[in-house]
């Protein structure tokens, strides 16, 4: 998609802005460019190159040192090196952010460093360098249900009471069975347990508003004993305290 | 891969013979699957483990109106979501497509029970639901509308007694008629929110994977972001959307209900469950919750009797087990050795025939090595079953548990271990009872540790003849002590290391007791036993009679003895025969291989005649004392023990015996070990792990003992 409308963000068009950069890069390495080298790094004809290098000679970004050596003039080099940097910036935004191999946030990089506004780009730069200062966001972000990729495990150590997803598994200041005694009885509020725990607590029927009562304790105190749903179940101190509840009035 | 073995007929001739109906039954643990499958089948069953895993995979068939059918026996599920070895093998059972899949429930706890029949019928399969334990239902005065299910279910519904084998007749044809046409089943309906979002996700679905299992089931997984699922979509081309819209759906669900999605889905199917049985279950006139099993349980299962009446009910299993078995082994020997005479007869007296000795010491001593063991195998799987099928089982794993867990095992690792002391064979077997993979393992590897009955000759030989009398039993006491310390050190090890990972939940059912039937007792036990015999006992055989081969050839041409004879000496019959023999030992391969690895035990102390009792020592460790005795060219190591503890005690130090009852008690477990490891584990590489990792631990262990004990003396 090659975006040459009032809303491109500069005055070339994408092919340019990558002939550009070839260049600048080529400068770098060797201190000049030259036609075939260009159209090597970019696999197309010398005389595709020639087309855009009159147009970029036009707009006196390029210099002809000699006869098939070029260079880039002061104004090309900036614009240039803007490039550079934005494509740097996104790879690096898709790659270390945004959790992306890395090839794959070079190819998504290169697809968007054209369309990007001055502004749009000065405000993800400065969006980067606060994720740099505040590591920890970074991290809940990946850690997160939200921002873990699949098979990631789905708990994120911090808890923030305006956190929307947080909220679903409130720390409210309730007890879990493991600190019952037997004889009592209670209703299930929440199971904080994950991954195959909560599904086989969830599979024996212990829900949210279901009634556990606890009926006795192993020699030392544990595993528990409980009732749920007609069945009794022995259950681990590790896995108890994964069981919330509220006590009935 | 997972057709059963009767797949070639069913491809070669798709057209004209029709194919062989496969029915699956799956069912939560405690339901009565195991008696219903043994009702339908009798003895047409087969036993072995699914690849790679200890899950136990049942196969069998019966018969409807004269027709063969197959069955195989899922692993007792709570649900399919895949997140162990055996609700992952039960999943993949029923993706394979199996033509009818009778759900078995206990109509005590329907509620937990049907949400099995829900996820099954999520999945598509085509199921029967089988109300088992009707009998206790009636007893208690619950009543179900069976008529009203069916409408609602849009299935056959009927009820058992499995254990009585009541009901058959009618699962038999309700099975028939599933299969003969599938019903217009209902769809689970599991609310508009849940239901709105499995149909997006379905909807973009590739088509392909699992096409045994329903589209709903997958975009289930996927929603619920089984990781297996969404992997397998990530390689097809299309896969990520639907990976996306589930994830989109997931956050939506998770927003809008206020709680994670697996919550939401399990409340949504309880849900069903039980609006399903508001509609169908009057239920029992609750007159009294507390039923006899609770009582029973205040005492049983009581904090601080319950541990006593463990011991005592474990005695009595190790009673029958050792004492009630020694009598059929006494036979069995008897037996054995009798027929060793007889074929021995068949030759020319005093004749030397390799034939001869090939039967006599290497196959009829091989097939004693197998036969000795089964009555203890019977006998203590009565005793296991008895246990399993009155429910106490699950009461001993509440009770030992916690000691257990601290060394990374489980409750139920207790009883197995325990039996390991009086022999490692049924100890290994009785794992069994663990279900989960890493528990079993762990238990498996190191149960060889605890010093088992065969060891106790050794300890008879070696102690007297190295500790004065007041050491004796002190001495044997630390014997037993250090194997079951190094037992629960290495099972720690093991769990830190090979066998890392997540404890699995402990939240083990506690089902009521109930009476065992003999019919399920007797056919648990002898499944054992043939088990045992069939795959075990074939390698074990094996073993045999290449360790025959390795102590009995080659002959040597000439006995040195015989020089000394022919130059004048005078030695007694019976002492030359004896020293002939030691000869033989000495120039067979074991004798050879004893001098060949004397340089590696050289630094435990020993020489090449213990290395060469070693050898022999493996087929069983008592052997070991008759190999000594042959070394030494005592003619009868039974009645010439006080001789060869003597010439033991004046020919090694103390500190060599002290190393080498830690090696004889640590090293390589026997090969009926090793072989029965590699049948329970499924795999060599843990049978070989134990047999070299043992020996190993066993080498370095005398190693550092000798070299630090020599310091001191
Ligand atoms: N009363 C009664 N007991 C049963 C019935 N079916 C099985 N049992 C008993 O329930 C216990 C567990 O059965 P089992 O088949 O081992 O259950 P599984 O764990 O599902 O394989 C055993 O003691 C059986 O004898 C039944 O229909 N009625």
């Amino acid at each position: 998609m090659i975006l040459t409308s009032s809303t491109a963000p500069s005055l070339m068009s994408e092919p340019l802005e990558d002939y550009l950069e070839t260049i600048y890069l080529l400068v770098q390495e060797h201190g000049f460019a030259r036609v075939k080298d260009i159209a090597k790094a970019r696999d197309v004809k010398a005389a595709t190159v020639s087309i855009a290098l009159r147009k970029l000679d036009e707009a006196r970004l390029v210099n002809y040192v000699r006869r098939e050596y070029i260079g880039l003039t002061t104004k090309g080099e900036e614009a240039a090196r803007r490039i550079l940097t934005r494509h740097r910036l996104l790879t690096r935004f898709f790659e270390e952010v945004l959790g992306m191999p890395a090839h794959a946030a070079g190819e998504q990089a290169c697809a968007m460093e054209h369309v990007l506004t001055d502004e749009a780009m000065d405000r993800m730069v400065r969006f980067f360098e606060f994720l740099g200062t505040c590591p920890s966001v970074l991290k809940a972000f990946g850690q997160c249900p939200v921002g873990a990729r699949p098979g990631d495990e789905h708990s994120c150590g911090a808890y923030s009471p305006e956190c929307a997803r947080c909220s679903l598994n409130p720390k409210e200041s309730s007890m879990s069975i493991a600190s019952m005694k037997p004889g009592q009885s209670a209703i299930v509020t929440q199971i904080t347990a994950t991954g195959a725990l909560r599904q086989r607590l969830l599979d024996m029927g212990i829900l949210p508003e279901t009634a556990i009562d606890v009926e006795r304790s192993g020699p030392g105190g544990h595993p528990l004993w409980i009732r749920c749903q007609g069945a009794r179940l022995a259950l681990r101190r590790a896995e108890a305290s994964n069981i919330l509840v509220r006590r009935p009035a | 891969m997972r057709l059963t073995s009767i797949a070639p007929t069913t491809t070669v001739s798709p057209a004209t013979k029709p194919r062989r109906l496969r029915v699956a039954l799956a069912g939560n643990p405690n339901c009565g699957k195991t008696s219903l499958f043994n009702a339908l089948t009798g003895a047409r069953q087969h036993v072995a483990n699914y690849p790679g895993v200890t899950v136990e995979k049942r196969t069998g068939t019966f018969e409807i109106d004269g027709e063969p059918t197959d069955v195989v026996d899922l692993p007792g599920t709570y649900g399919l979501s895949a997140f162990s070895p055996e609700e992952r093998v039960a999943e993949e059972e029923l993706a394979s497509g199996p033509d009818v899949v009778v759900v078995v429930a206990d109509s005590m706890q329907l509620q937990r029970n049907l949400v099995l029949l829900a996820q099954v019928l999520i999945a598509g399969a085509n199921p029967v639901l089988c109300l088992n334990m009707a009998d206790e239902a009636r007893a208690a005065g619950q009543k179900l509308d069976l008529p009203m299910m069916e409408k609602l279910l849009g299935i056959p519904v009927v009820e058992t007694v499995a254990s009585r084998g009541q009901g058959l007749p009618e699962l038999l044809a309700a099975v028939r008629r599933a299969a003969a046409a599938p019903l217009a089943r209902h769809r689970v309906v599991l609310g508009e929110q849940l239901d709105g979002a499995l149909a997006a996700i379905a909807a973009r679905l590739p088509p392909g994977p699992r096409s045994g299992l329903s589209r709903e089931w997958n975009a289930l997984r996927l929603l619920l972001d089984d990781a297996a699922v969404v992997a397998r979509l990530r390689a097809l081309p299309t896969g990520e959307e639907a990976i996306t819209e589930a994830r989109r759906q997931r956050m939506r669900l998770e927003t809008e209900a206020g709680r994670p999605v697996s919550v939401f889905v399990a409340e949504r199917t309880f849900g069903f469950v039980d609006g399903f049985l508001r509609e169908t279950r009057t239920p029992p006139p609750r007159i009294d919750t507390r039923v006899l099993s609770d009582r029973l349980d205040d005492v049983i299962a009581h904090r601080y009797l319950g541990l006593p009446i463990f011991g005592a009910v474990l005695y009595a299993i190790f009673w029958l087990t050792f004492t009630v078995g020694e009598a059929p082994m006494g036979w069995i020997e008897t037996g054995i050795g009798w027929l060793g005479a007889l074929v021995t007869g068949f030759w020319p007296h005093g004749s030397d025939s390799l034939l001869r000795s090939l039967l006599v010491d290497g196959v009829i001593a091989g097939v004693g090595g197998v036969l000795i063991f089964l009555p203890n195998i019977l006998l203590l799987f009565l005793g296991l079953a008895l246990l399993e099928d009155s429910g106490y089982m699950a009461r001993a794993a509440f009770l030992t548990d916690r000691v257990m867990h601290r060394f990374g095992l489980h409750g139920k690792s207790f009883l197995p271990m325990m039996t390991g002391f009086g022999c490692s064979v049924p100890g290994i077997l009785a794992t069994r009872t663990l279900e989960n993979e890493r528990d079993r393992l762990t238990t498996m590897l190191v149960l060889p540790l605890m010093s088992c009955g065969a060891r106790l000759p050794i300890w008879m030989l070696l102690v007297p003849a190295f500790f004065p009398p007041a050491w004796r039993a002190p001495a044997l006491w630390i014997i037993y002590a250090a194997g079951v310390a190094l037992a629960l050190l290495l099972a720690l090890l093991l769990r830190r290391t090979l066998l890392r990972g997540e404890d699995a939940p402990f939240v083990m059912e506690l089902p009521p007791y109930r009476m065992p039937t003999l019919r399920s007792v007797l056919l648990k036990m002898l499944d054992r036993a043939r088990l045992y015999l069939s795959k075990a006992g074939t390698v074990i055989l094996g073993i045999s009679i290449l360790l025959w081969a390795a102590t009995s050839s080659p002959k040597p041409s000439s006995y040195r003895i015989d020089s000394r004879v022919a130059a004048g000496e005078a030695v007694a019959a019976a002492d030359l025969a004896a020293a002939r023999t030691a000869e033989e030992l000495e120039f067979s391969v074991a004798g050879r291989a004893g001098r060949f690895l004397e340089p590696a035990f050289a630094p435990l102390g020993y020489d090449w005649k213990m290395v060469t009792a070693m050898i022999g020592a493996f087929a069983a460790k008592e052997v070991f004392v008759a190999q000594m005795g042959i070394v030494y060219s005592i003619a009868d190591p039974e009645e010439g023990t006080e001789g060869l503890r003597a010439r033991i005690a004046r020919d090694y130090p103390p500190l060599v015996g002290v190393s080498l009852i830690l090696f004889l008690l640590i090293s390589a477990p026997c090969m009926a070990t090793i072989a029965v490891t590699r049948r329970e584990s499924g795999r060599w590489r843990w049978a070989l792990l134990q047999l070299f990792g043992l020996t190993g631990i066993a080498w370095l262990v005398s190693f550092v003992v000798y070299q630090v004990g020599r310091l001191f003396t």
